[in-house]
């Protein structure tokens, strides 16, 4: 086998996995590990309506958000 | 009777007592109306898919609480204390759920709080059960989301994440981050480095041998400036303050193995040491990292003690009562105290008079009465009326958050002993880097070639430094740690072996550790015939430690016992329990409760008595004692024996105390103290220059616990006395204290083995090396032969302990 092809192989099989190190990092620093039990749940009981559930939370924090901006616009002080 | 399962909490009862109920045609039970009341609101709600998820685990029945205290977290002073205003103007808090079981209550608070209109945000920890709320104010108030948490079931309190949480946190993702790297590189060096150990016996072609050497070195290279970076902080924080630590030793030896492999590397020279590189970082961290783990535990159960205390108390002023924040109140105001409320200040009763429970400061289970002059101190809790004291100090100098403060303080800063392996392994790697230093030097004098004189004096640095000496304190004290397990003795930090091994004085608490921390039935005389369930019936009725004792003792001798149905069932403080069976009065409590009710008895005992009359007429008698465990006294003198002394330290009174000394043959014992006197009595061992370790199981111990050099913790005590402890004993079995000494002693003597092993092996391999004698193979076979005399001396540890 030449050298180069064991090269290549090395490389890209490394690199593969330190893609996987990489976003492991990230979703360490989004505190996505910080509850060990609840990440393995994710996998019983996240669906459909868990995602509909999170979209409804993020369209209710940016009504709050634009409310209260709306708010201080009609009454500066 | 049958019995069923209440549909909500799972838990069994008899038919009989189970609410029916009706739903759409089909029959549910539930064991109360709490239970009841959760059911059809999450019915209503759609929500129950729960109790699919929920599967066969058991809840707490949801009690129907009383809402009063809702408005206290509406006030200022508690949203000043908890409540975080965000820059975009919503608030956040920081709550423990109480009540969490599973993951099916998680995902039901969680549930419930998003589709509350105003609540932005909100998630749990299932581990820690803590939850972190943001919600609108204009839109709602936590009164109600509090309310909302309770209506399901849970009760939520807030904590101040502020304290400690956050630091611990953020220091756990960093280590877990460094393990990460650290875990991969190795494991990817490893593979490349089984093809290179093949290729070093077969042979290898050159190009091939430089491509597997560059992917070890791209890998080796984040592990030791990233994950290492812990070891050459560390290694230069002990420079600064002039002492050479374990850190120094891993950060000279893998950076030194590091660019020896680099050099190799490049000249093709010799054999690349990468994967050692990564491996002693890697496996020196995880044990690291297992430190900070059991420092965050601690961390949470001190935020449930201090989350718990109220932040508001009633106080009477010009005869009016009002709720004040706890840091608002001043020395000589009247305090106001309901059943069931904490205090958290402290002062002097000046009406009214209650039974108190003072179990977290004293340890003693039994209540205490508190009449008018008696003093009141915070961290205990009223149990059965009204009673208005005068604060004679305020909140911040009052007991309770003098020991809160005062465990944080020592949590973060724990007494260590400086270790035997670390002291040796640095005169150890002084003595190699001189060595190595001089090596050079010579070769480069007498032979003059200056690349030839740095591969034999680096050679000698990579032969000498990390295997035998670095296995040779794991691996002793990780065999001495599981041998220790089997025995349920668990030792929550290797190092703590050494430690015990050279304690010289053993400071026990009374209650719980040499005692079993109950009163149970020590006589029993029955005067005339009587139905024993009446008795039993009775007690029931009240959780007083002496009737659970009396009641444990019915059980065991008889079976069967029933419950019958008594009426005008009373209980009478600090004396007994009063009421009616077929309209014949019947009593049981001591002998001021039957001189009150006309009987005439006399009896002298020093024991705790229950009588019981019925009629008027003296039925049973029964003497109830907190009775010292199997083996106390063989244990203490065993380890008495072993030159280590032995003081009782206990919040119970002189006389009980005394007799339990006497019993199991301790000389020295303190009584009557506080959690702060037994905090003093240790720093006084520590001032003589004594190695303590300290057993206890309360909250009561946890302070001295914290402080003591090694801590030993009775599995069923407090949660937080448990965290705070080193070793914990999961039976309780006192002689277990015994074996622990006895281990750690085993161990700490195999370590010194081991220790002299290494430095034998190095005292001929090393001068091989300088020699320049040294090649590869050479190395190879006397490292792995050095390690393996090591692992197999450290396995005498596991042999039968007597």
């Amino acid at each position: 086998m030449s050298g180069g092809i064991i090269a290549m192989m090395l490389g890209v099989s490394t690199l593969l996995g330190a893609l996987g190190l990489a976003a492991l990092l990230w979703g360490l620093k989004t505190g996505q590990f910080d509850d060990t039990s609840k990440f393995i749940d994710g996998a019983r009981f996240d669906g459909e309506e868990e995602l509909r559930d999170a979209v409804m939370m993020e369209e209710k924090k940016k009504k709050a958000l634009e409310k209260r901006r709306k708010d201080k616009k009609i009454m500066p002080d | 009777m049958s019995k069923v399962k209440c549909d909500h909490c799972h838990l069994e009862f008899d038919e009989s007592v189970m609410i029916e109920d009706n739903i759409e045609g089909e029959k549910r039970y539930f064991c109360c109306k709490g239970c009841q009341g959760v059911y059809h609101l999450l019915r209503s709600e759609g929500l129950d898919s729960f109790y699919e998820k929920l599967g066969d685990t058991k809840l707490n029945p949801a009690l129907a609480k009383n809402s009063e205290d809702l408005q206290k977290y509406d006030l200022e002073g508690f949203k000043k204390k908890y409540i975080k205003e965000r820059e975009d103007g919503l608030y956040e808090i920081y709550l423990i759920i109480e009540g969490i079981h599973c993951s099916a209550c998680v995902w039901l608070n969680e549930k419930v709080l998003h589709q509350t209109p105003g609540i932005i945000e909100a998630s749990i920890n299932y581990t820690n059960n803590k939850a972190k709320v943001v919600w609108d104010p204009d839109e709602i108030k936590l009164s109600q989301i509090i309310q909302k948490i309770r209506s399901i079931g849970y009760n939520a309190y807030p904590y101040d994440p502020k304290l400690q949480e956050e630091r611990a946190v953020r220091q756990r993702r960093d280590y877990y981050g460094r393990i990460l790297v650290g875990v991969f590189a190795t494991m990817n060096i490893m593979w490349i480095a089984i093809a290179q150990y093949v290729g070093f016996f077969t042979g290898m072609r050159k190009d091939i041998k430089t491509i597997l050497n560059i992917a070890e070195f791209v890998l080796a290279t984040p592990t030791l400036f990233y994950s290492g970076w812990i070891y050459f902080k560390g290694a230069y924080y002990g420079l600064k303050n002039r002492f050479i630590n374990m850190d120094l030793l891993v950060a000279t030896g893998a950076s030194l193995a590091y660019i020896y492999s680099i050099y190799a590397m490049i000249t093709l020279k010799g054999e690349v040491y990468f994967d050692s590189v990564t491996m002693i970082i890697t496996f020196v961290l995880v044990g690291k990292y297992l430190e900070v783990l059991s420092k965050k535990q601690a961390v949470d159960t001190l935020d449930t003690l201090m989350g718990t205390a109220p932040t508001e108390v009633t106080v009477i002023k010009n005869g009016e009562k009002t709720l004040l924040a706890v840091e608002n109140v001043e020395i000589g105001d009247i305090l106001e105290l309901k059943p069931g409320e904490e205090a958290v200040i402290d002062g002097v009763v000046v009406s009214g008079s209650a039974l108190f429970d003072e179990s977290s400061l004293t340890g003693e289970s039994e209540p205490v009465l508190k009449k008018k002059g008696d003093r009141i101190l915070s961290g205990s809790i009223c149990i059965d009326s009204v009673i208005r004291y005068e604060a004679v100090k305020d909140f911040s100098t009052s007991l309770l958050s003098t020991i809160s403060s005062l465990l944080e303080d020592s949590i973060s800063k724990k007494p260590k002993i400086e270790q035997l392996a670390n002291k040796v392994s640095g005169y150890f790697s002084v003595t190699i880097l001189t060595i190595a230093i001089l090596t050079f030097i010579g070769w480069y004098f007498l032979i003059g070639d200056f690349e030839r004189a740095l591969i034999v004096s680096i050679s000698v640095i990579v032969i000498a430094c990390p295997c035998a000496l670095g296995l040779a304190t794991p691996m002793a004290t990780l065999l001495g740690i599981s041998t220790a397990a089997k025995r349920g003795i668990l030792f929550k930090e290797a190092a703590l072996i050494e430690t015990m091994a050279k304690s010289d004085t053993l400071v026990l608490d009374k209650t719980g550790t040499i005692t079993k921390g109950k009163p149970s039935v020590v006589l029993f005389e029955k005067f005339e015939d009587f139905d024993f369930n009446i008795l039993y019936s009775l007690l029931l009725s009240s959780n007083h430690p002496i009737s659970v004792g009396v009641i444990e003792y019915l059980k065991e001798r008889f079976n069967n016992l029933k419950e019958l149905s008594l009426e005008n069932i009373k209980s009478i403080q600090a004396k007994g329990i009063e009421g009616f069976f077929e309209g014949k009065k019947i009593i049981a409590g001591n002998l001021e409760l039957l001189k009150d009710n006309g009987i005439d008895f006399e009896i002298e005992s020093e024991n705790s008595v229950l009588l019981f009359a019925m009629d008027g007429r003296v039925k049973a008698l029964f003497e109830l004692r907190d009775e010292i465990k199997e083996k106390a006294a063989e244990t203490v003198s065993k380890i008495k024996e072993m030159g280590i002394e032995v003081v009782m330290l206990t919040g119970d009174n002189e006389k009980s105390a005394k007799r339990v000394a006497k019993e199991v043959g301790i000389d020295k014992f303190y009584a009557k103290l506080l959690p702060q006197d037994k905090l003093y009595y240790i720093e006084k061992f520590h001032k003589e220059g004594k190695i303590v370790v300290m057993a206890g199981d309360g909250i009561n111990d946890s302070l001295a616990l914290s402080c003591s050099d090694i801590a030993i913790a009775m599995g069923s005590g407090a949660d937080i006395a448990v965290n705070v402890s080193d070793v914990v004993l999961l039976d309780e079995k006192i002689e277990n204290i015994y074996f622990a000494y006895k281990i750690a002693k085993r161990a700490f003597k195999t370590v010194k083995e081991n220790l002299t092993l290494s430095i034998i092996y190095n005292t001929f391999a090393v001068p091989l090396a300088v020699l320049g004698f040294v090649n590869p193979l050479v190395a190879a076979l006397s490292m792995s032969l050095s390690s393996l005399l090591v692992v197999g001396n450290s396995f005498r540890i596991r042999r039968n302990v007597k």
